[in-house]
């Protein structure tokens, strides 16, 4: 019988790993492997070429690895921070709804069905200096009359980028939140209004530590799946002009298969995924703390 | 009879196993085979690609397309294949400025396709499609050099003509010379509603404009060794113009992130006085229904710069045969096919140039009866006189990407151009040096 | 003034500021969208057009009618991709789905050795980017010969949305109460049948949920389905996108046109879904 307890869950989770092995750490190993070569896709004769650490040292002392670097953290930071907040409101708005409700939050899941890729191609044609929708506008509303450079300055294509993840992404949050909020037990906020507190302790001390875990689990959720910005980045600027808007992941795409320096590439890319995990365990962290207090508190 | 055995015999043992017909009798026989393809994907050029069901059917072969995806794609896709030594395929979609990248993937077509069917082609053409001495691809009616677009009604008016000719001394004109294009540039602007002109400021593209203006202001891009010389006085002076172009607002301020979709948006938008652009362009921009510069547009060959030489960076889509192909003969002959003068005429009436002579006489006698598309053509046919096209260096791509970030950086002010020009010299030689060729 | 009037004025503030909140909020967020059928329709002369044409003058259906029609002449495979997409999405959910469950059902009802450990293990397998992934799949297909197939994006998909479908399902059981399955078995039920007519009604919303993301997901991917998909024998619409670029030009309302196609269908699915959707998303947050 203690054997058949261990080995069912095993079994259960078999096809898991199965896939997961196939498609993820073999590839992974793979990739590793490839990153102690000076493997050119042109020239698959130095895949066997093995030079250790070469790769990641060049790319270690290479100051634009780390410009990109700190800009990717800057990028996620700034991102996450935005989409938590802006998903908040969104979603604080949402549960007030009364009627038209299904349509209402289809509408607000929008973003979420358009593909990166898309999302790319419509903020860059959207934030055009020329003939782009912003600039006109602006123009048109007599807030400037200049044409506003927003893929050129460094500062501006932060910002459209930032924009364009923020757009496409805040959903995420929202519905998640969303989906805490309601369900969330009525009784201790009526508790809380019966003792006196404004809407907004009641919010900051009732409600919030309830949706804590909810933004969380976006945040591990989203750190998740970052490489989705990199279609977007890619189709907006790829990077530049002059790096300034080089994330880690257009700098390892171009000398992947632009440049055919694979080896080079997945050592950079090491230090994405690395940066991944880091984003990720941070979340779980704070998302197992959360959960204690909830399950402490109620 | 001996005559033609000889041939065959010349041309190679391969042909002569397989049966294939010499000459005369292209596209030949090869009943039961199939061409795995892998084509570049797009709307305009689906037309040519209708014709290989005529192929298919001459011939009694099978063609397979295997993968249509847009250049840069394939060019990816390509580099994958190699890698994964998964080339399982015969024919592929090559360009000029790519081709030196796979050096050994596509076979040398001399010898499959005869003598006086490469007589046919402009030789200009035939040699950009030559590299290590191999005649990797045959090029289709895609050839590509650039001439200069201009909105006909600023040189009409009458008060801007006297302006300038106060302010620069000499009479306003469709400019000869790249020095003519700054000064009108500027001249026009008036931002944010109209500019003086445009450039592809990233990628492989700002890198082929500053080439070609390094070559017109006398200098060399790779020297006579094979070592970058870009950051010569002449390169200096040749990205100093995109520079001045930036700096004094002649250009759009997203220029720096244009591709050429942006630019020809830009010029069909009405609000670009000046636009080095390419024939594809043509049609489009004369269009009412997809231009506003539509009745507007005049076009000169592309000018000179300082040393009197013109610009001419040119490049050349085509098809080309692998080395792995099992059947090369009837490879050959659906690339001949798509080349030869019944496709390329196909693809010249919408608009791109032929590079078979006879196709050419044919186009321009096409155009007699319509004076724009006659202008347009007689430009660019005596723009291809200039062409030139990349060095042949399989590393030109990879060169591309650290040279193009430098390259901006200074026309946003960012460095001067001279230290941007020596980093970039430094990285690109790190590159050849890596690659065993310094 | 009474204290309920003045309550009822500040009630009805609240109810306005709130309408014009939500109204800017949904304005932004389907702003995008909007612009994107309004190109799909407009002539590209006019969404180009410099000064802008707001209101537009003509509206016609071109981009669609030479999308759906004959390749050579601005055709592009529309059905042929848009089946490739619905076939390799939907199995993919469908596949993540059970075995989500199965996984699911383990990390909720059973405690084994390192479990927490596999967990996290379990997510950051996520934490690859597609970048990264892309040539040693690609190597790794190319040697099974199951390049440009459905089942290579397929197994794909599925390694890419199994964590995530564990993770909420997970959550889902643990919030249905073990003793119903228990009772259940007392009453005769084996444990298979307890967990089909038991649990699993209860864990509905968590797996449509689930389903609706690992769908999203796999129709929307584009990096690996790039390198992965050839011709129309496996390319997703978002691969097909790139169709209406070519070397010097994009052809953006082409491109609006197939993009309204491909949102169409994940727009109608969440439509229906979403009441079970927000129902579903609780990961088990409150249980921990």
């Amino acid at each position: 019988m203690k054997s058949l307890r261990l080995g069912t869950p095993f079994l259960l989770l078999l096809p898991a790993i199965v896939v997961l092995l196939a498609t993820v750490a073999l590839p992974l190993a793979l990739s590793f492997y490839s990153s102690l070569t000076p493997f050119k896709l042109t020239r698959p004769e130095t895949l066997w070429v093995f030079v250790g650490a070469r790769n990641y040292v060049n790319a270690f002392t290479d100051p634009v690895f780390w410009a990109a670097f700190g800009r990717t953290v800057l990028l996620l930071t700034v991102a996450l921070n935005l989409e938590m907040l802006l998903g908040l409101g969104l979603a604080l708005l949402m549960e007030r709804v009364t009627r038209g409700q299904r349509l209402l939050r289809t509408l607000m899941m929008f973003p979420m069905m358009f593909s990166p890729i898309l999302v790319g191609f419509q903020f860059k044609f959207m934030f055009n200096d020329n003939v782009g929708l912003i600039n006109n506008a602006l123009q048109s509303l007599g807030i400037t009359d200049a044409a506003i450079p927003w893929l050129i300055n460094g500062t501006l294509a932060f910002i459209a980028i930032v924009t364009a993840e923020v757009w496409s992404s805040t959903p995420v949050f929202a519905i998640l939140i969303l989906a805490g909020l309601l369900a969330m037990p009525r009784e201790p906020i009526e508790a809380a209004k019966v003792d006196g507190c404004t809407p907004w302790q009641s919010f900051r001390y009732v409600t919030w530590p309830f949706i804590m875990p909810f933004a969380y689990i976006a945040m591990t959720i989203r750190s998740l799946d970052v490489g989705r910005a990199y279609d977007i980045v890619k189709i907006m600027t790829d990077g530049g002009p002059a790096r300034r808007t080089e994330l880690i992941w257009t700098l390892v795409a171009r000398t992947a298969y632009s440049d055919a320096r694979m080896g080079a590439a997945n050592a950079m890319a090491y230090a994405s995924i690395a940066l991944s995990i880091v984003f990720t365990v941070y979340f779980f962290r704070k998302l197992a703390a959360a959960r204690t207090q909830i399950a402490a508190e109620w | 009879m001996k005559r033609a055995a000889l041939i065959s015999a010349a041309i190679g043992p391969l042909l002569l196993a397989s049966g294939a017909a010499p000459a005369a009798n292209l596209p030949g026989s090869f009943p039961g085979v199939t061409i795995d393809a892998k084509l570049i994907g797009g709307k305009e050029y689906e037309p040519l690609y209708a014709r290989i069901a005529e192929w298919e059917k001459l011939t009694g072969a099978k063609v397979n397309i295997i993968s249509k995806k847009n250049h840069f794609e394939l060019d990816k896709e390509f580099k994958s294949d190699i890698a994964a030594n998964s080339i399982k395929w015969c024919v592929g979609s090559n360009h000029t400025s790519f081709a030196p990248q796979y050096p050994n993937l596509y076979t040398d077509l001399t010898k499959y396709v005869p003598k006086e069917e490469l007589d046919k082609f402009v030789a200009s053409n035939i040699k950009a499609s030559t590299v290590n001495g191999k005649l990797v691809m045959l090029p289709r009616a895609k050839f590509d050099v650039s001439a200069l677009y201009f909105l006909k009604s600023n040189y009409t008016d009458d008060a801007k003509k006297k302006a300038f000719k106060e302010k620069y001394g000499y009479d306003l004109a469709p400019p000869t010379t790249w020095q003519q294009v700054k000064d009108q540039s500027i001249f026009f602007s008036n931002p944010p509603n109209f500019y003086g002109t445009e450039f592809a400021g990233k990628e492989e593209a700002i890198n082929g404009r500053f080439y070609e203006m390094v070559v017109a202001e006398g200098g060399d891009y790779i020297d006579a060794k094979g070592k970058p010389a870009f950051n010569s006085e002449a390169g200096v002076r040749a990205l100093q113009f995109f520079v001045d172009l930036y700096k004094n607002k002649a250009v759009p301020p997203g220029t720096t992130n244009y591709l050429w979709d942006d630019l020809g948006a830009g010029f069909a938008s009405g609000t670009i006085a000046l636009d080095l652009d390419w024939p594809g362009w043509a049609t489009y921009f004369n269009d009412p229904k997809s231009s506003k510069a539509a009745g507007n547009v005049g076009i000169v060959v592309q000018p000179a710069g300082s040393s009197g030489k013109r610009t001419g960076w040119s490049g050349s889509h085509g098809f080309s045969v692998t080395e792995a192909c099992d059947h090369k003969d009837a490879a050959a002959s659906l690339v001949w096919w798509l080349t030869n003068d019944d496709s390329q005429k196909i693809e010249a009436a919408a608009g791109s140039l032929p590079t078979r002579t006879a196709v050419w006489e044919w186009d321009v006698a096409q155009a007699a009866s319509d004076p724009y598309k006659k202008e347009v053509l007689s430009t660019f046919q005596e723009s291809a006189k200039y062409a030139f096209p990349v060095p042949p260096l399989a590393e030109w791509i990879e060169i591309s990407n650290v040279v193009y970030p430098e390259l901006q950086a200074a026309i946003l002010g960012d460095k001067t151009a001279k230290a941007a020009l020596d980093t970039a010299a430094d990285k690109a030689t790190k590159i050849l040096q890596d690659a065993g060729k310094l | 003034m009474t204290r309920n009037e003045s309550s009822r004025i500040w009630g009805r503030l609240a109810a306005v500021a709130h309408a014009v909140g939500l109204g800017l909020a949904l304005l932004v967020i389907c702003l995008p969208g909007v612009w994107i059928v309004l190109s799909s329709l407009r002539p590209t002369v006019e969404i180009m057009a410099k000064p802008p044409v707001w209101i537009p003058r003509q509206l016609t259906l071109e981009a669609y009618t030479s999308m759906f029609g004959a390749v050579g002449q601005g055709g592009v495979p529309v059905w042929d991709y848009f089946r490739n997409s619905l076939i390799i999405s939907v199995t993919s959910t469908v596949i993540a789905i059970a075995i989500g469950m199965a996984g699911g059902y383990a990390f909720a009802r059973f405690r084994f050795r390192g479990k927490s450990a596999f967990f996290l293990g379990l997510m950051l397998s996520r934490t690859v980017p597609g970048i990264s992934l892309s040539l040693p799949l690609f190597i790794i297909y190319a040697r099974l010969g199951i390049i440009d197939t459905h089942f290579a994006l397929i197994i794909t998909y599925v390694a890419l949305n199994v964590p995530f479908t564990i993770w909420l399902i997970d959550g889902f059981f643990r919030q249905v109460p073990r003793d119903l399955a228990e009772a259940a078995q007392i009453d005769g039920c084996t444990r298979w049948q307890a967990f089909w007519q038991v649990e699993f009604p209860l864990a509905g919303p968590g797996i449509a949920s689930a389903a609706i993301f690992a769908f999203m997901t796999s129709w929307n991917e584009f990096a690996l389905a790039s390198q992965l998909t050839r011709s129309v024998n496996s390319k997703t619409l978002p691969v097909g996108l790139l169709d209406y670029t070519s070397e010097f030009t994009i052809d953006w309302r082409g491109m609006c046109a197939l993009a309204v196609v491909m949102i169409a269908p994940a727009f109608a699915l969440t439509f229906v879904i979403q009441k079970r959707l927000v129902a579903g998303l609780t990961f088990g947050a409150v249980k921990g």
